[in-house]
């Protein structure tokens, strides 16, 4: 052992020492990541209780049977919907608030940079709830438009399936533009004042110096925060669980909240085709990141 | 040569410290599980030390020590106090050790995860468990229950109805605590105001209550009725007041229903008629619609009733009678309510046994243990002698001054059994879509309950 270690080149040393400090890190991912996500694999071409389950035949008739389940059909649409319509205002707003918040003259801009982070200090179950409160039959938003006499009489804003969608964008944008301000806020600092000064001595409108410099040099972060933020809204889970509990009539449902309702919600423990559904999230997420690095990628 | 050593030996140490991190923590807690909530979370395996194989809490009891979990300091943990007092009469060495869960989901959550895990040894000997779950877990994980048939206990003796959830494929796992039986309590004054008394609204049709709720709400603002729209119970205890289920020999069984298609139009033409009011989810309905006295008229299980009560300006003026039904007889229903299961991780089964059929199941310490479960949590018994006791004959003040506990009791003897199922809680979901979409988007009864029968026979595999 002696004499063979000794007779390592000094590059084989290296190697070698390298890869002992990779060890612990490596184990621990794959053990804690790597090793459920085959269990979860497994599990997801299996059927019957948690205590006894049985190999599906076919196989793979969980992820067959997920393209005949119309709720989940309809998870998948709401969540699109919240991915279409909340992360493009999300991130316009942030890019916009950003901008103006690196703005040098601005006055008290700590404090408005840390008003517009304030909410994402909030935890996501709190946050849902505040937002129940507000838009409850007898909240505070009701309150507000009765007295104004805007309305006669009360809007059930969670109990109609519109309004609650919108109501769940809006607790989302609240929610995460604070969040996404900061990556661009950080971006913005590595933009040189040289650039735009240039861009002034040549005469460019304010809506041109942000459009032909500040946007194609955030692309980098515009792109992580973009992938971000499909990933976040794919996985979205607390706000549909905590602020509408996915109706009224499923219509606020969310993906990865069907995956818990049919793992732990209504006591019916289908975990494998829980375990099939992950996937099916696990799988677009892929797609839609591997979409955006290539429409995002600068090198060509 | 030594440094390389060193350096081996100290990134193991870090590895092998960091996997240890996780196990030493849960040894910590294993050995102070005399602590009520160190031991929900030592739930993990016991370490090597440990003589026996059987987590913590189990494992570390008395022999004469039984654990119990239950989750409502105000409801069914004073019953399971008053079993203890009651049956250290018999055994004064007796302790029971109950430990509170934070909600009833908790314990199913529990059982779901010793049955993944393929070890029972985690939980408890005794678990308090919802009613209308209880199927479905015996199905899921036959090996968690214990069969309690020879258990001293005289079955006649309780409501045939609470019986049928708690008998599976006819056999005895449980032992029930309290009593679903649904009760639609009136506000006698708002009733009057609208030129009724409680008699016109008991043994009514459907269609002429609707008129009279239409009534109350023009003349006093407040709804007969109201239920969560959410999580909505209603149509499953109007069924059963017509002695109708959902399924039918294991399937759903909405739309050749024709009960079931009357009450879809019974309920959306009470909403028209501002007689119900659905709410947006629980606590909108207990909080602001019973709590925030917004209604003339709450129907549910007599669980219900501390929810009622918590309005003290209005005591007195309440009272109790049965639902109304499709054809106008004195309807009965129940909805919810909970028995006490013993669990594969009990070792003393014969000990847990003799507990419960001493106390709740009937024995000699029933009386005692029934009366203090509803002295002190407001606990209905389905035990049909329970109501000859005293205590269940006394009037109750906010009931203006009615024995509302011996009439739940009787009421609940009257209680039909209809079929139930595995799929109680989906189909629940299911047929709050078809109601909300019936009401909000005038969408046509018959083709929803289609929509809703299909997806339980697809979340059922038929």
């Amino acid at each position: 052992m002696k004499k063979s270690s000794r007779g390592l080149t000094l590059q084989a040393k290296q190697k070698a020492a390298g890869w002992v400090f990779l060890t612990p890190a490596t184990a621990l991912i794959c053990i804690m990541s790597f090793w459920p996500i085959i269990q979860a694999f497994i599990m997801s071409m299996k059927t019957g209780s948690s205590a006894n389950m049985k190999w599906n035949s076919p196989l793979f008739n969980n992820y067959a049977r997920m393209w005949q389940d119309k709720i989940f059909m309809k998870t998948v649409g709401n969540t699109f919907l919240y991915l279409i319509i909340q992360v493009p205002i999300m991130l316009i707003l942030a890019i916009l608030l950003a901008q103006l918040l690196n703005n040098k003259d601005l006055k008290f801009r700590g404090l408005f940079r840390t008003m517009v982070f304030l909410p994402c200090a909030t935890s996501l179950v709190s946050y849902s709830l505040i937002f129940k409160s507000l838009f409850a039959r007898d909240g505070l938003v009701n309150a507000i438009l009765l007295k104004l006499g805007i309305v006669s009489n009360y809007v059930d804003f969670l109990g109609n399936e519109t309004w609650a969608k919108v109501i769940l964008i809006i607790a989302l944008i609240w929610r995460w533009t604070g969040y996404n301000m900061v990556f661009y806020l950080a971006g913005l600092q590595n933009i040189e004042y040289s650039v735009y000064e240039a861009a002034k001595i040549d005469g460019a409108s304010g809506w041109k110096t942000f459009w032909h410099i500040t946007v194609p040099l955030l692309r980098p972060t515009i792109v992580m925060t973009f992938i971000m933020s499909i990933n976040g809204t794919l996985q979205l889970f607390d706000e549909s669980m905590n602020l509408t509990k996915g109706g009224p009539a499923n219509s606020t449902m969310t993906m990865s909240h069907y995956i818990y309702n049919n793992s732990f919600g209504q006591g019916v423990a289908n975990f494998g085709y829980a375990s099939a559904l992950s996937f099916f999230i696990f799988i677009l997420v892929a797609i839609l990141a591997f979409i955006n690095l290539k429409v995002g990628d600068t090198r060509d | 040569m030594k440094k390389k050593l060193l350096t081996m030996v100290l990134a193991g140490a870090m590895a092998v410290s960091m996997m240890a991190g996780c196990g030493s923590s849960s040894s910590g807690s294993d050995s102070s599980s005399s602590d009520a909530t160190a031991s929900t979370d030592a739930s993990a395996s016991s370490d090597s030390s440990d003589s026996s194989t059987a987590s913590a809490n189990v494992a570390s009891e008395g022999d004469k020590e039984l654990s119990v979990y239950a989750w409502d300091e105000n409801f069914n943990i004073p019953a399971l106090k008053a079993a203890e007092a009651a049956y250290q009469k018999k055994d004064p060495d007796f302790k029971l050790n109950i430990i509170t869960q934070g909600q009833s989901s908790d314990v199913e959550d529990a059982v779901t995860l010793a049955g993944s895990a393929g070890d029972y040894s985690t939980l408890p000997d005794i678990v308090l468990f919802q009613d209308h779950y209880i199927n479905q877990y015996v199905t899921n994980y036959p090996d968690a229950w214990v069969s309690v048939d020879d258990a001293n206990v005289n079955w006649d003796d309780f409501s045939q109805e609470k019986l049928s959830y708690s008998t599976i494929s006819g056999t005895h796992y449980g032992f029930p605590v309290d009593n679903g039986t649904a009760i639609f309590a009136y506000r006698t004054d708002l009733l009057e105001q609208a030129g009724y008394t409680i008699d016109d609204v008991t043994g009514v049709t459907w269609e002429k209550w609707i008129q009279i709720g239409k009534d109350v709400y023009d003349k006093t603002g407040k709804y007969l009725m109201a239920m969560d729209g959410d999580g909505n119970d209603l149509p499953y205890m109007m069924l059963q007041a017509e002695g109708v289920s959902q399924f039918k020999d294991g399937k759903p069984n909405f739309v050749n229903n024709e009960a079931m298609v009357q009450i879809m139009g019974v309920i959306r033409d009470a909403v028209q008629n501002n007689a119900l009011l659905l709410c947006t989810d629980w606590s909108d309905y207990t909080d602001k619609a019973i709590q925030g006295d917004q209604v003339a008229g709450v129907m549910n299980g007599n669980w219900i009733i501390p929810t009622i009560e918590q309005v003290a300006e209005n005591s007195g003026k309440w009272e109790i009678t049965t639902m109304p039904t499709l054809s106008g007889a004195e309807g009965y229903a129940a909805n919810g309510g909970s028995s006490l299961y013993i669990t594969a991780a009990c070792q003393k089964t014969d000990l847990a046994k003799d507990f419960l059929a001493y106390t709740f199941g009937g024995g000699d310490g029933a009386q005692e243990t029934y009366d203090n479960a509803l002295t002190n949590g407001g606990v209905i018994s389905t035990w049909a002698k329970a109501a000859d006791s005293d205590v269940y004959q006394q009037g109750v003040a906010y009931f203006n001054n009615q024995p509302i506990y011996a009439k739940i009791v009787e009421m609940g003897t009257h209680v039909s059994p209809v079929e139930q199922s595995d799929y109680h809680y989906p189909t629940r979901t299911d047929i709050a879509t078809a109601i909300h979409n019936v009401i909000d988007n005038g969408a046509d009864i018959t083709a929803e309950l289609q929509t809703a029968e299909d997806d339980i026979n697809f979340q059922m595999g038929n």
